[in-house]
């Protein structure tokens, strides 16, 4: 008998069917994953698996069986659930140390020595044992995400659930998480479910499932899976009724170009192709207002910002050119989102020298005048909850004081080339991630700006929604002209940029173009460059 | 149920309120509240212009009038004009109470049969007008009052309603303050709680609740008590300044008071809950919480109208919230003093304790661990 078995689970909301009849069973040890695009329901499964989630259908843990988040409460001190979410279980203002005894205390646990053992442990994982008096609402994305995930694993749970616990953690964070996932599951023999958007990790799991709307549609090891997409995968061409990405072309009629080798990517574009989904391409209009920009369109000297002791970035030195698209890497807390802050004036420069289009910022007038050049898409979307897409769009155009009518205009031109005219009067959060960023980045050019500041636009979104994002930052920077400084945590989209910067502890240790830095550390696994970077610095 | 689990729970939820600032609302509102209308529902009339004519011309009546031109409440003028012409001047606005002493005033009372003064009162203003028809009442119950005992008359002479009969030094202080006290006690304890619960809705922090083993009881002491701990020294911060800076006289007991103050925020704070519980956001609870307490509570505190001249629907309304048993006991303390010789009163504390429990009791019924 398995450890973990889940049998026909349907879930239904208000008028939508989020997992049909979905099952499936795990052993105990394993570490289970789930793939697939935003809405696909896994979110959905993993709360009606924790027993937060009213369900139809039977699931069994451990023997015991329960159909009601009711019937799941005995069950609840072995379940750990980390749901989907930038530090979403955290409260803004408990310390890093108060929460961890905040989940001790409510799993009343004994705070006895072996507890602070292992809370050690996990504060080092997590890379926050510096910081234990930190507030939640200080700790950068990652930070927050993991520790999220240190609470969740602070009673050594049976029966792990993580929803997209990796989303927005770093190369090297992730790595040490792992290895904390697999040390729990060799000690405490504990069954692991975990979904995720980046498929080297889904690539190490036991099992993984693939789930299209609300449907488990295939399961079996990364290697099965793989196998099952080779027949479609070729070398990039093109053609019709097919989709191109990452120097791979996906097509379900046979091509005359040789085969390539897919990966776990693969899957999702020939499961569009399937279902018939293939994206529309984006489209990008040229701009409607014409204005020259100067070659260099930010020049950062020394920057520094401080809180209190801890310097959080520390004279660092940044240009960027026209038309260049510019990635800003480095570990969680390395200072990316703090910089980007700096640059917007959202915090004051301690020290240092910023130009703007050739400008030297020094008051509060400066911007002002600049606002009209500047887009800005924040770590986490920064959109309202209370108005629907359009609504926001709106809110955004007259923040620019652009006029009714052309604002109006613009942002149907703008929904209708970045596709997601369809969900205009839909509330943010019931639609998919990866229409909440396009709509943002919307809202960040509605004005035309001529340089774009982008916080982690791709964390929390799926394969092909990324693809199709990367692809129209392009689009923007050819027919623009725009100049774009991102953040990413994918390394594989390290490729994208013209040249990246890599912050380490709030300091410069690299920049130069990827393809640089491949050729110097001698591979083509830029997530390889990234590790190798920050080892040399140890 | 597990000391050390709602412990830690409420350390955090204390914590929580301190770091957020959430605590000075917590304290500042109801004193703002209470400064605010206590001065800004100026109910008090001072120097009414009135018109008395006295058809009598008795001992009777003249006692009647001296007690009318001894009174800061009324500019009184005798005046021998035809009542015709008293009212013209009511019209014109000229005086704002026109009062006729009818002839035989004080051979009918004293022959023991009813006798009718008649007092015309401008309505511009109504709530004026009902003040200073608070105001006449009261003089005229007092010196008939006083004529009864003097005369050894049995009968009442006249009826009033229980705020003018009270409320003696016809004080606003006095009428209002206790009743803003009823209204405060429902309102805030109510909003923190419903904000408590609902925040942590909003923020997802609520997963921590669904997905771990605590108890549902647990959570809701933990998220219960800190509020109740809180706005039980509001208690004695507002009959503070009720007692010392409005000066309303204390003539029951504060056991009394205490206890039913206690009982009313635990009411006011299951109302909180439940509104938790069909809200998932901070603004709607705000709005919601605010809309169930604040309109009855203003409604039924006696500020507006007595209870006792209710008729149909609002009397029974009512005394379906428990804004007016808490009044009743309240404005018993405060200025009557019956206390627990009252069956009343305790008839009253008991429909607040059973209000209470019932609340709570549906709140935790309905309180799932579960997303909706
Ligand atoms: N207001 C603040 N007070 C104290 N420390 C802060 C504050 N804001 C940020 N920090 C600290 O500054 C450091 C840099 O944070 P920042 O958000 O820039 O990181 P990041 O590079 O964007 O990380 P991530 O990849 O996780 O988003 C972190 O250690 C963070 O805790
Ligand atoms: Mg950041």
């Amino acid at each position: 008998m398995a450890s973990l078995e889940v049998d026909r689970v349907h879930i239904a909301y208000k008028n939508v069917v989020a997992v049909k009849e979905a099952s499936f069973t795990a052993d105990a040890g394993q570490i289970v994953g789930f793939i697939g695009a935003d809405g696909a329901g896994k979110s959905s499964l993993f709360h009606a698996i924790a027993g937060v989630l009213r369900f139809r259908g039977e699931i069994r843990y451990e023997g015991h069986a329960y159909h009601s988040p009711k019937e799941a409460e005995p069950l609840k001190p072995y379940i750990g659930l980390m749901p989907q979410g930038l530090g979403l279980v955290l409260y803004p203002q408990l310390s890093v140390e108060e929460h961890l005894k905040f989940f001790a205390n409510i799993r009343d646990i004994p705070q006895d020595k072996a507890f602070q053992e292992y809370k050690k442990k996990l504060l080092h994982m997590a890379g926050l044992e510096e910081f234990p008096d930190r507030l939640a609402k200080n700790l950068s994305g990652g930070m927050k995400q993991k520790l999220s995930l240190i609470c969740t694993l602070i009673h050594k749970p049976k029966l792990l659930i993580l929803d997209e616990p990796t989303t927005g953690v770093d190369p090297l964070s992730r790595r040490e998480l792992w290895e904390i996932l697999d040390q729990n599951r060799k000690e405490e023999g504990s069954l692991t479910l975990f979904s995720t958007a980046y498929m080297a990790e889904a690539a190490k799991m036991d099992k993984i499932h693939l789930m299209d709307e609300g449907e488990i549609i295939a399961q079996g090891s990364a290697k099965e899976l793989i196998g099952s997409a080779r027949p479609y995968t070729y070398q990039e061409t093109h053609c019709q009724e097919c989709i191109t990405f990452n120097r791979r072309t996906y097509s379900l009629k046979p091509l005359s170009v040789p085969h390539a080798e897919p990966t776990l990517e693969s899957l999702f574009f020939i499961n569009a192709l399937k279902k018939g989904k293939i994206p529309p391409p984006v489209e990008v209009l040229p701009r409607e207002t014409q204005i020259d920009i100067p070659q260099i369109v930010m020049e950062a000297k020394g920057l520094t910002k401080r809180f209190g002791d801890f310097i959080a970035d520390d004279h660092i030195d940044m240009q960027l050119r026209r038309g260049e698209i510019l990635g800003l890497l480095g570990a969680n807390g390395a200072g990316k989102t703090t910089f980007i802050k700096m640059l917007l004036g959202l915090y004051p420069i301690d020290e240092g020298e910023l130009y703007l289009l050739g400008r030297k910022i020094q008051s509060p007038k400066d911007r002002q005048q600049l606002k009209s050049f500047i887009g800005y898409m924040s770590q986490n979307f920064a959109l309202y909850k209370d108005l629907t897409i359009r609504e926001n769009l709106l809110y955004f155009a007259n923040m620019h004081r652009l006029p009714l009518a052309k604002a109006s205009e613009r942002i149907e031109r703008l929904a209708k080339s970045l596709g997601f005219w369809d969900y205009m009067d839909n509330f943010p959060k019931d639609v998919p991630m990866g229409i909440n960023q396009r709509f943002s980045l919307a809202a960040a050019i509605l004005h035309e700006p001529v340089v774009l500041f982008l916080d982690e636009p791709t964390s929390g979104v799926d394969t092909i929604a990324r693809a199709q994002f990367w692809q129209l930052l392009h689009k923007l920077k050819r027919i623009w002209g725009i100049s774009i400084l991102v953040t990413t945590h994918y390394m594989s989209e390290a490729q994208y940029c013209d040249r990246v910067v890599v912050l380490r502890r709030g300091k410069k240790i690299a920049d130069a173009s990827p393809k640089e830095l491949e050729r110097r550390f001698g591979t083509d696994d830029f997530e390889e460059v990234f590790l190798r970077l920050y080892e040399e610095r140890r | 149920m597990r000391a050390g689990v709602i412990k830690g729970y409420m350390q955090k939820e204390f914590k929580d309120l301190v770091r957020t600032r959430m605590i000075y609302l917590v304290y500042l509102l109801p004193t703002m509240i209470l400064l605010l209308f206590g001065y800004g529902i100026r109910l008090e009339v001072t120097g009414a212009r009135t018109i008395i004519i006295d058809q009598d011309q008795s001992r009777f009546s003249k006692e009647l009038i001296d007690k009318f031109t001894h009174s800061k409440y009324f500019n009184a003028k005798v005046l021998l004009i035809s009542p015709n012409e008293g009212l013209h001047r009511i019209k014109q606005a000229k005086t704002d109470i026109l009062l006729i002493i009818p002839p035989h005033f004080e051979q009918d009372l004293l022959h023991g049969q009813k006798s009718e003064i008649a007092a015309f009162i401008d309505g511009a203003f109504p709530l004026r007008a009902t003040t200073m028809q608070g105001y006449v009442e009261g003089v005229i119950l007092h010196a008939a009052k006083e004529l009864a005992q003097r005369f050894g008359l049995r009968h009442p002479l006249i009826t009033l309603n229980h705020r003018a009969l009270f409320n003696q030094a016809m004080r606003d202080e006095n009428a209002i303050v206790p009743g803003l006290i009823g209204l405060i006690l429902l309102v805030a304890p109510a909003l923190l709680s419903a904000l408590l619960i609902v925040k942590e809705k909003e923020m997802g922090t609520i997963f921590n609740f669904y997905s771990s083993p605590i108890k549902k009881s647990e959570f809701l002491i933990a998220k219960l008590t800190p509020v109740f701990l809180l706005h039980s020294i509001n208690i004695f911060i507002l009959f503070l300044w009720a007692t010392w800076w409005f000066e309303v006289p204390f003539r029951g007991s504060f056991w009394l008071y205490w206890v039913a103050s206690e009982l009313y925020v635990l009411i006011s704070l299951s109302i909180g809950l439940l509104v938790s519980i069909v809200t998932n956001r901070q603004i709607v609870a705000v709005v919601l919480t605010l809309i169930i307490t604040i309109i009855p509570g203003f409604l039924y505190s006696g500020i507006l109208m007595p209870i006792s001249s209710m008729v149909g629907e609002s009397y029974i309304e009512a005394h379906i919230f428990p804004v007016m048993y808490y009044n009743h006991i309240i404005y018993d303390t405060f200025l009557i003093g019956q206390g627990l010789a009252s069956m009343k009163n305790i008839l009253y504390l008991a429909i607040l304790t059973g209000y209470g429990a019932l609340l709570l009791f549906i709140g935790a019924l309905l309180l799932k661990k579960e997303l909706r």
